[in-house]
């Protein structure tokens, strides 16, 4: 794993009273542990892995509590595990990347929000929408309402989060309904602090077993006839025990300010931002004191029609913040005002944006729209002199640039396996022409950027064999889908091999062997390399002694498989080759092996420490280029793109354009040398090995050497 | 209701893997062991990729005892024109900081480092693809309230630290926080690992923000600025015929060509640049002496063509074995092995023949269509014995130079532009012609691309009669260049030649691959 949390572990350990500090989501893992928990899953993702990263790490903690944790293969499976709370007075959370993960988990949670839980089910998700996100935009909300599925949003500080998070399970328990926790990218990464709580022993644990299995109870299996019976009980029992719940216990919060004609409801995870944009215009202070009345929805599924109409019936207008479309809390609160024939003027994504982040400024802005309707006697000027400072730095800044800055995409680490696959597809796309590339989820995703702009479309994680089934046969060259080992068992093997074998598909399948779930944090594989293979490897690839992913796909009946180490790009070349022109039918797969660099680097650097230390002579590998024979055309970056192959000023100032160098990040993976023959480029490159602690006949033949060059050697 | 105080607000713009993470979590250490009330967020996700990513922190400036039970609620995101502090570890993150509005002239402290981490889409370009980086510096200058602008990442690695800990040191250095010292460096204490290494680069950045930054070291002295004594009479030719603006230019390039071939070969390159030197003076000179100029500067490049003997030669000298040396960092005491990749083939020996023989050649390899197939992957150890001496002979071979195909090519080549340049009616027209020498580079594959595209705007534009008014010439010979150095695939350069009515180019033949239908009927369920 790309991370280790020793001092997050301690962090689950503080009791009653004490103070927590750390990362919002890392405050959702304590705040489990305090409300009892007895199983916890998930899916690795940006920006939730830590709760989960977090809690296996610390398994030893988990098991003295007798909290079982399962690192699920997908968030099919992890939403699956909810189904111990139907059956069992057992609490269960389940953690995932949304809108993505909840798509891949929506199966068992339809089928679980319609048996409905005894245990507290609570679903963290993490809520990937505008900067920073990395899929594609939609809101969760839908999900909770078409489930009926209760839906909290709370104000992003931790002790409103941990306190959320015991209500949740309660909530959850009151209304036997599984629930939502939504939280936004930046949300998971405030780092704050609270006063924690103790931990609480779960009521059922892997340490406190039941001794028999949950008497049989049709009522709980989502069949008909009890379907008909449970999509009633949703919105005449459970619906209206969630409202009592919610209203009693407050979880919604009403921030009076001394303004009575107008009044602001917002998401809960809303709230920080539309203060700052308060504050901004000048009509609010910085311990939250606005002049405007706000009802922070901590729950914004279901919501209270009561404290809807109290918030609303003594006010001429109300302004609705709802981040991303449609307006469903808009929508929502509409109805309630119009069915209690309540007069109040309604705004919302009127003044607002419709779609995208809602940043301080965008919120400022459909501020000032409402204001400037409804509460004219209100002074605002602050927020147009702010709005006129940020357009005025921004027009000079771009004065000053005369040209747009060109953007900076993540990309492959330096020395990164997949690069050189991508590199060895361009060179054989150069003599065969473009092939039609499925891609898919995973860090060679990167690849549709710059330098290597490869791949026709991405459907999903593992979904990429499976969204070639429909072009393949329409081309007339054989088209390649590429996947990684994380989406082969996330989702590949099912939806692509063997949907692929049924139909009889011939397609090459391209698969990414570097052991890990690189792009998450380096989490483990069912194929993951064995401790000892690891060992075993030293600072070469660790990953080929599993074969975990050949077998299978051997026991699903295909015949054309390859594996290649993917630094060879002269041999992945070939073999790509011969995958797209060989007359054999069915499925090609090529396995690229090749362990994920990050996780190289953090297995020998004290492997290579230790031997340095010790006085053994180690190699030292490192790339470089010849200024003087570069001519700055720089094909080798365009197919290589690695970081620690750049760009300097010539020394030579009758060179106007810049020569390619390779600076001292580079690990010596090998590539720009493989490339420079393969691609026939320019004998630029060289590969230097620096002997440390030489030994004596190394020191012999080097100053042999230095002694016969020396007589020869120009200056 | 006016705040009496504000959060002090601080965004940080870092590449993913700079450590920006680390500098946050100093930052909330240091201001929660003084008891401020702080709060940090991140948007990571991938962006640890190497990708642009954003910390951002508040820090209310009075301690929390001194709020009696109050608490600041501080927000997510950063918003435009309300920074306080915004930290940049590449001038290129600062320039977007400031392209967002995140630098305002009344509050905003600027600390960026000013190296460069080029981006994909800068790397790739076939010519010069890089941003003006003065143009960033002239704008944070222009709107920061004040600007630390300094070589952090220099800073830094002089101590072994990251550049995390340089900019932390700026920050404590610039007064902008209620931060003393000690808690800061306290902080990186705490954090434990890599703390003395990180504490130098600190003491370093701190002082770097008080205006004590050590002075940049001086421009390294390249071998090529060291005349050799045998080329003295031409330098006084050049002085005696040529503009004081281009001495510098051709001096350069007199020392490169004898280096490449001998004394009367950089005669030839002043008897060529002659008439150049005339020409503009008839043409009426402007100031800069530009065409002379540059033409001076590509027709060096040029006629030190990049070679098999030339290549060898350079690879098995003294400095080039010291300055591998000094580029992978070894000790002294440390062998270091220096191993090549070369792949020569049909196309590298045929250029090292006489003109005859090298053609006969190649239309057997071509006949046989083995033109590219029987190129052999070296792997060369130059810094053994054998693999030095087989350099030095192939270098050896200098006197043969003059006789081989290549030279003859690229010699006829030369003149054809030289004759161009002279022969154009205006001085604007004749430095455009002079300038597409910068097409000419590269080896195998890339040269004969580039020497593609420089034979079209040649047919069409310079020699051809596609556009005819001179002036209107200049302009399409510009915009040609332009489209050439677009994208290596010549989509760029059509399309330019395109706009002034020439027709394209047909197509690149590829082979196509017939393949048969898989014959596997679909199981049925």
């Amino acid at each position: 794993m790309e991370r280790q949390f020793n001092a997050e572990i301690e962090s689950l350990k503080l009791g009653e009273g004490e103070m927590f500090h750390g990362e919002g989501i890392l405050a959702v893992t304590k705040a489990l542990l305090q409300s009892g928990v007895s199983y916890v899953g998930g899916y690795q993702g940006a920006p939730v892995s830590h709760l989960l990263d977090v809690m296996v790490q610390a398994r030893d903690y988990m098991d003295e509590l007798g909290v079982h944790v399962e690192a699920c293969t997908n968030e099919a499976s992890a939403a699956a595990m909810l189904g111990a709370s139907i059956n069992y007075p057992a609490r269960g959370a389940v953690t995932w990347k949304s809108i993505v993960g909840t798509n891949v988990a929506s199966d068992a949670l339809t089928h679980v929000a319609s048996a409905g839980v005894l245990g507290g089910a609570l679903i963290v998700v993490g809520e990937d929408y505008g900067e920073g996100a990395s899929v594609a935009q939609e809101r969760t909300h839908a999900i909770a309402l078409k489930s009926s599925m209760w839906m909290l949003d709370p104000r992003p500080n931790l002790a409103t989060i941990a306190r959320l998070v015991q209500h949740a399970f309660e909530l959850s328990e009151a209304s036997n309904t599984p629930v939502f926790m939504d939280l936004r990218i930046r949300a998971c990464h405030v780092h704050g602090s609270f006063v924690a709580g103790a931990n609480r022993a779960p009521a059922l644990s892997t340490r406190k077993l039941q001794a028999e299995a949950a008497t049989f109870d049709y009522e709980h299996i989502p069949h008909p006839p009890a379907t008909y019976r449970q999509e009633k009980l949703k919105m005449n029992v459970r619906m209206p025990a969630a409202r009592k719940y919610i209203r009693e216990h407050g979880l919604n919060e009403l921030f009076a300010g001394s303004e009575t004609s107008v009044g602001i409801i917002c998401q809960g995870g809303l709230y920080n931002n539309l203060l700052r944009a308060l504050q901004l215009i000048g009509l609010a202070d910085d311990f939250g004191v606005s002049r405007i009345p706000i009802l922070a929805l901590n729950v914004v599924y279901p919501l209270v029609p009561e404290e809807i109409s109290a918030f609303c019936s003594d006010k001429t207008a109300v302004l609705v913040v709802e981040e991303g479309q449609p307006e469903f809390i808009e929508q929502d609160i509409a109805t309630l005002l119009r069915r209690a024939d309540i007069q109040t003027r309604l705004h919302g994504k009127d003044v607002l944006i419709m779609a995208g982040e809602y940043t301080a400024e965008v919120i400022v802005h459909g501020l000032m729209g409402f204001f400037g309707a409804h509460a004219a006697h209100l002074d605002i000027s602050a927020g147009t002199r702010w709005h006129e400072t940020a357009d005025a730095a921004r027009a000079r800044e771009a004065e000053l640039l005369g040209a747009p800055l060109p953007p900076r995409p993540p990309n492959f680490c330096v020395g990164c396996p997949e690069r050189p696959v991508f590199a060895a597809i361009k060179l054989v796309e150069r003599d065969i022409g473009k092939r039609h590339i499925s891609a898919d989820i995973g860090c060679h995703s990167f690849a549709t950027f710059a330098p290597f702009s490869l791949g026709n479309s991405i459907l999903g994680y593992g979904m990429s064999l499976a969204s070639s089934a429909g072009v393949a046969p329409m081309l007339a060259g054989r088209s390649m889908a590429i996947m990684g080992d994380g989406g082969f068992w996330h989702n590949g093997f099912l939806s692509g091999v063997a949907s692929n074998q049924l139909n009889g598909g011939d397609k090459v399948l391209l698969i990414m062997k570097n052991g890990f779930t690189s792009a998450t944090g380096t989490q483990e594989l069912v194929s993951s390399p064995q401790d000892e293979s690891a060992e075993l490897a030293q600072d070469k690839s660790s990953v080929r002694s599993d074969r975990t992913i050949e077998n299978t796909l051997r026991g699903a009946g295909v015949k054309w498989l390859r594996n290649v180490y993917t630094y060879r790009v002269a041999d992945m070349s070939k073999t790509l080759r011969e995958a797209f022109t060989t007359e054999e039918p069915g499925l090609k797969v090529i396995i690229a092996e090749g362990e994920c660099q990050l996780e190289r680097q953090r297995r020998i650097r004290p492997v290579l420490a230790r031997l340095l230390g010790s006085g053994a002579r180690v190699l030292r590998t490192r790339f470089g280029v010849d200024d003087e024979t570069c001519s700055g055309d720089h094909s080798c970056i365009r197919l290589s793109g690695c970081p620690s192959l750049t760009l300097k000023a010539s020394a030579d100032t009758l060179k106007v354009d810049p020569v390619a160098h390779v600076n001292h990040s580079c690990v010596g993976c090998g590539l720009c040398g493989e490339v420079a023959h393969a691609a026939i480029l320019c004998p630029s490159f060289y590969r230097a090995e620096v002997v440390q602690n030489p030994s004596a006949w190394d020191r012999l033949l080097a100053r042999v050497r230095t002694t016969v060059i020396g007589w020869l050697q120009p200056a | 209701m006016a705040a009496t105080s504000r959060p002090i607000t601080i965004l940080i713009a870092a590449l993913g893997g700079e450590g920006g993470g680390v500098l946050a979590d100093w930052i909330i250490a240091a201001a929660t062991a003084e008891g401020y009330p702080v709060q940090s967020t991140s948007i990571p996700g991938v962006a640890q990729r190497t990708g642009a990513t954003t910390y951002y922190i508040e820090l209310y400036p009075a301690r929390a005892t001194e709020l009696h039970g109050r608490r600041p609620v501080m927000t997510l995101a950063p918003a435009p024109a309300d920074i306080d502090v915004m930290l940049a570890s590449e001038l290129l993150e600062a320039g977007r900081a400031l392209q967002n509005g995140y630098v305002t002239p009344d509050r905003t402290t600027l600390i960026a480092s000013t190296h460069r981490i080029y981006t994909v889409e800068e790397k790739i370009a076939l010519g010069d693809g890089r941003f003006d980086g003065e143009r960033i510096l002239a704008a944070a200058r222009a709107l920061a309230r004040r600007a630390i602008l300094v070589d952090f990442h220099r800073l830094a690695a002089n101590t072994g630290a990251m550049i995390n800990a340089s900019l932390f040191g700026a920050l404590a250095g610039s007064g902008t926080l209620p931060l003393p010292r000690a808690a800061c460096e306290q902080a990186i204490r705490s954090a434990g690992k890599g703390a003395e290494a990180s504490l130098r680069g600190f003491a370093l950045g701190y002082a770097a923000a008080e205006g004590k930054a050590p002075a940049p070291a001086g421009a390294s002295v390249s071998p090529s600025d060291v005349t050799p004594a045998h080329a003295h009479t031409l330098m006084q030719r050049v002085r005696a015929t040529f503009p004081a603006e281009v001495h510098e230019t051709i001096e350069r390039g007199l020392t490169r060509l004898s280096d490449f071939q001998d004394e009367d070969y950089a005669a030839l390159y002043l008897d060529r640049l002659e008439p150049i030197a005339r020409l503009e003076r008839e043409h009426g000179a402007a100031a800069k002496h530009e065409l002379t100029g540059e033409t001076a500067r590509f027709l060096a490049l040029w006629m030190s063509y990049e070679d098999v003997i030339r290549v060898a030669d350079l690879k098995s000298r003294r400095s080039r074995f010291e300055r591998v040396r000094a580029e992978v960092q070894a000790k002294p005491g440390e062998p270091v092995h220096i191993i090549e990749y070369l792949k020569p083939g049909v196309e590298e020996a045929a250029a090292l023949l006489p003109p005859g023989l090298s053609r006969r050649l190649v239309s057997w390899a071509q006949k046989r269509g083995l033109m590219h197939k029987l190129n052999v992957g070296l792997h060369l150890n130059s810094s053994s014995v054998t693999g030095f001496l087989t350099l030095r002979l192939l270098a050896w071979l200098r006197p043969l130079r003059r006789r081989s195909a290549r030279y003859a090519e690229e010699q006829a080549l030369i003149e054809r532009w030289l004759c161009a340049i002279a022969a154009a009616p205006d001085a604007g027209l004749a430095l455009e012609i002079a300038l597409c020498g910068r097409l000419i580079k590269g080896y195998g594959d890339t040269n004969r691309r580039a020497k593609a595209n420089f034979l079209r705007i040649f047919d069409t534009l310079v020699e051809g009669g596609a556009v005819g008014d001179a002036g209107a010439r200049a302009q399409a010979i510009r915009a040609a260049r332009a489209g050439a150095l677009a994208d290596p695939e010549g989509r760029g350069l059509e399309a330019t030649l395109a706009a002034q009515g020439v027709a394209p180019l047909p197509p690149q033949a590829k082979i196509i691959q017939f393949m048969r239908r898989p014959a596997a009927a679909p199981k049925t369920a």
